[in-house]
């Protein structure tokens, strides 16, 4: 059963000319991770914003589990989504210490229940002990596994990732790797990662899509 | 667009920050629209009399006046930022800062504490004839004149152009001058063939913020008897009381500022060089020796204490002769007064400045936006006499659409209750200053990007939410300044708090220009330190904010 769906998407920046993506369509199973490989600007982290909502496409349709996101007629704020996203250099609120930034998308939780996701989490992503430190005071790796923890931590219907190993240096790039596919298994996460590294996609995904203009 | 993609994206735009920025925008611009609809009401003779015989002269006079300080900014602005950022000479830090704070003192303190100084009872003229047993010719005193207001402005708006012109010479020029230095090139070769022509958009663009401010003058021109534009727009409307005429003589000075804003936008859009690399390295200095050194630091010293030792020293002189005499309720009613209107005006102005620029950031480079920065950033270039007329006229209008409800409250009919407020001061303020509040507030977001707002609603939040946990926090260094700034706008601005605010309300500004025209001028010296010491204090900051930046 497809559980997420993009079907004939285009759209074109404003200040640009021309699409940046044609008629694009593709469909995921639940608990999928598709790998999404492409050449520089050929649009993968467009794609990725206009899943979002971050832009809105000129025509075409996004649904997940049976609920329209966007189309001709509707669009749902990306707040509003419940989709997951790791940005490329994690964006970690800055003034926020690793346990405010996990909390910071649960708040529609109660308070108890908060804390609860918030010990999961950190236990998840292995950073206990570090709840207190502010995101300039972990290293690369770990500031990846805090952005991973905060994207998870509102359960999301779908994770995107938008080459998040793009700052780490070869030796702990392969651990993270495997401990993102663990994490990505052990909570049965639909995602769709970007990357350039063919092996990346490799070793996390089940399937790879490639990107051309 | 089809229908359909229309009505979706009007649904998901149109929420209370568009809404807001937009009437904000549209209250900015109906001065404006006032003044030029006044283009088109029926001449009175009064009008007739003054186009046959003073409109000519007063728009040679004004355009002398900012053809003079333009070309004289330009010589001094340009000479000292090639001298601070190409070089090395002792002081070269200390000048760097001093270069800008003449922008602490505002033109018309310094054309009447020169004025009262070259006078043949002031200090100069008095130390020598008493020391040096010399009597000169008046002549050489005449600083009441088109020449010593060109000197004055010169003197305190240089830093406009010093300050735009070094940011692009120490930023952007150093891989071009380093070509040229390999290619063997001179450095007055380099400075005429390549570091003038480059730094021409940068130049014009702190020239235009010279011609603005030239035109905005009240004091200076009146304290020196020229008949400008806005000396004029004065005359007409409290002289004879014609606003008719006065609306029309706006509506002209406007099309000479949309003309200078034309010139300005043709120079800057053909000549905007950048270097091809983001990655801008800094100009490394020449150390200067010998007699280039010690001209070098001989003219910075000059330079810094015509534009602001000299006058600073002498207004504390005569503070200490007359601070018994004026530092009494009155003056504590001033600080207060001055206090109140600007702690009203900046607040609601800098909240209006973070609604427009968190609106903007999200459809930067659409024609959207553009339009909206235009119209907000629009007051700033209208002078104050213009946009005090137009203020003026908006406000009545609608205090007579409102009479019937305020006989209804009980007031009594005819009444204007707005324009007899603060009201209308607080209003033309916001509109003036609000390019500078929103100019930081955009240097802020600028600086850090869109990613943490987006991160933020992928986690749930809404844009209102948002704002309040992670941008607010982001930019509050950016709010502060913009804080800041608007403050030392709103205490040291004199022609709009003159025509607008209500019967008997006085402000440092006002107090020291009445004393000044009262020929008090030694009274005026504790207002105007006053004043002096906010700007100075906001130079620091700026300043300090500019080198932490460059670190
Ligand atoms: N804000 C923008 N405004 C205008 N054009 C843009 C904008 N962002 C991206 N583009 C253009 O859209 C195209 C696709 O960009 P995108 O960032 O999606 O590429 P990408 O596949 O993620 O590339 P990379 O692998 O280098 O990250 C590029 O040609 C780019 O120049
Ligand atoms: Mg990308």
């Amino acid at each position: 059963m497809t559980f997420f769906e993009v079907k004939n998407l285009t759209f074109g920046y404003a200040s640009g000319n021309g699409s940046v993506i044609r008629d694009f369509s593709l469909q995921m199973e639940q608990g999928e991770v598709v790998g999404l490989l492409g050449n520089s600007g050929c649009g993968k982290s467009t794609l990725l914003r206009l899943i979002a909502g971050l832009e809105s496409p000129k025509s075409g349709r996004i649904q997940i589990d049976g609920k329209v996101l966007v189309d001709q007629g509707q669009f749902v704020e990306p707040e509003q989504r419940g989709i997951g996203m790791i940005f490329q250099d994690y964006a970690l609120f800055p003034h926020l210490t690793v346990e405010q930034n996990i909390l910071f998308g649960l708040h529609r939780l109660s308070i108890a229940e908060r804390l609860v996701r918030l010990k999961e989490m950190l236990a998840l992503v292995q950073l206990e002990g570090y709840g207190k430190r502010y995101p300039h005071e972990l290293s690369g790796g770990q500031q990846q596994r805090v952005a991973f923890a905060r994207a998870l931590a509102p359960r999301p219907a779908i994770l995107l990732m938008d080459e998040p190993f793009s700052n780490l240096d070869a030796e702990l790039k392969t651990k993270i790797r495997d401990d993102l596919k663990r994490m990505l298994r052990a909570a049965k996460m639909t995602s769709i990662l970007v990357t350039h590294d063919k092996a990346d996609a490799e070793t996390i995904c089940n399937r790879i899509i490639r990107m051309t203009r | 667009m089809t229908g359909a993609l229309l009505r979706r994206s009007l649904r998901r735009k149109l929420n209370g920050w568009v809404t807001l920025s937009v009437v904000g925008a549209f209250l900015a611009l109906l001065p404006s629209l006032y003044i030029f609809f006044g283009l088109f009401q029926k001449q009175n003779e009064n009008w007739q009399h003054i186009q046959e015989y003073m409109l000519l002269d007063y728009a040679l006079q004004s355009l002398w006046l900012v053809l003079g300080t333009g070309a004289c900014t330009i010589i001094v602005g340009v000479t000292l930022a090639w001298l601070v950022a190409a070089y090395d000479f002792p002081l070269r830090r200390f000048f760097s800062f001093a270069f800008v704070l003449p922008l602490a003192i505002p033109p018309y303190i310094a054309a009447y504490t020169y004025g009262s100084m070259l006078s043949y009872t002031g200090s100069i003229q008095t130390i020598l004839r008493d020391t040096f047993g010399l009597t000169l010719d008046q002549r050489y005193f005449d600083i009441m004149s088109m020449k010593g207001a060109i000197f004055i402005f010169t003197l305190f708006l240089f830093p406009y152009v010093y300050l735009i012109t070094k940011t692009f010479l120490e930023k952007q020029s150093a891989v071009f001058i380093e070509n040229a230095r390999l290619l063997g090139k001179n450095q007055t070769h380099i400075f005429f063939r390549i570091v003038l022509p480059m730094s021409q958009a940068a130049i014009v663009g702190g020239a235009s913020l010279v011609a603005f401010e030239v035109l905005n003058d009240f004091g200076v021109t009146k304290h020196f008897g020229i008949q400008s534009f806005t000396a004029a727009i004065f005359k007409t409307w409290f002289g004879m009381y014609d606003v008719e005429s006065a609306i029309r003589l706006s509506a002209w000075l406007m099309t000479l500022i949309i003309g200078i804003f034309i010139v300005e936008r043709l120079v800057r859009k053909r000549k905007k060089y950048s270097s091809p690399t983001n990655r801008s390295t800094p100009l490394t200095r020449r150390k200067l020796r010998g007699i280039p050194m010690y001209a070098t630091v001989i003219f910075g010293l000059v330079i810094v204490s015509f534009s602001f030792v000299i006058p600073v020293v002498q207004l504390s002189v005569w503070a200490t002769w007359t601070y018994g005499e004026v530092l009494n309720e009155t003056f504590w009613k001033l600080l207060s007064n001055t206090l109140f209107i600007s702690s009203i005006s900046i607040t609601i102005l800098m909240l209006l400045a973070v609604i427009v620029a968190n609106v903007i950031r999200f459809s930067r480079g659409s024609i959207f936006a553009v339009a909206l920065t235009r119209l907000i950033s629009m007051g700033y270039s209208i002078p104050g006499a213009v946009l005090s007329i137009g203020v003026m006229a908006v406000v009545m209008s609608v205090d007579k659409e409102l009479s019937s409800f305020y006989s209804w409250l009980g007031l009594g009919a005819n009444k204007l209750v707005l324009s007899m407020s603060l009201f209308m001061l607080t209003f033309a303020y916001i509109i003036r200053f609000l390019a500078v509040g929103f100019n930081a507030v955009e240097a802020g977001f600028e600086k850090t990007g869109n990613r943490y707002s987006e991160a933020a609603r992928m986690l749930g939040m809404s844009m209102t939410r948002t704002f309040f946990k992670v941008d607010l926090p982001l930019i509050r260094g950016a709010v502060l300044t913009g804080f800041i700034l608007v403050f030392m706008e709103i205490v040291k601005e004199l022609p709009l708090t003159l025509l607008l605010r209500p019967y008997n309300f006085e402000t440092l500004a006002t107090k020291a220009y009445q004393y000044a025209s009262d020929e008090q001028i030694h009274q005026a010296a504790i207002p105007s330190l006053c004043i002096i010491a906010v700007g100075i204090v906001s130079v620091i900051f700026y300043h300090w904010l500019g080198e932490r930046k460059a670190k």
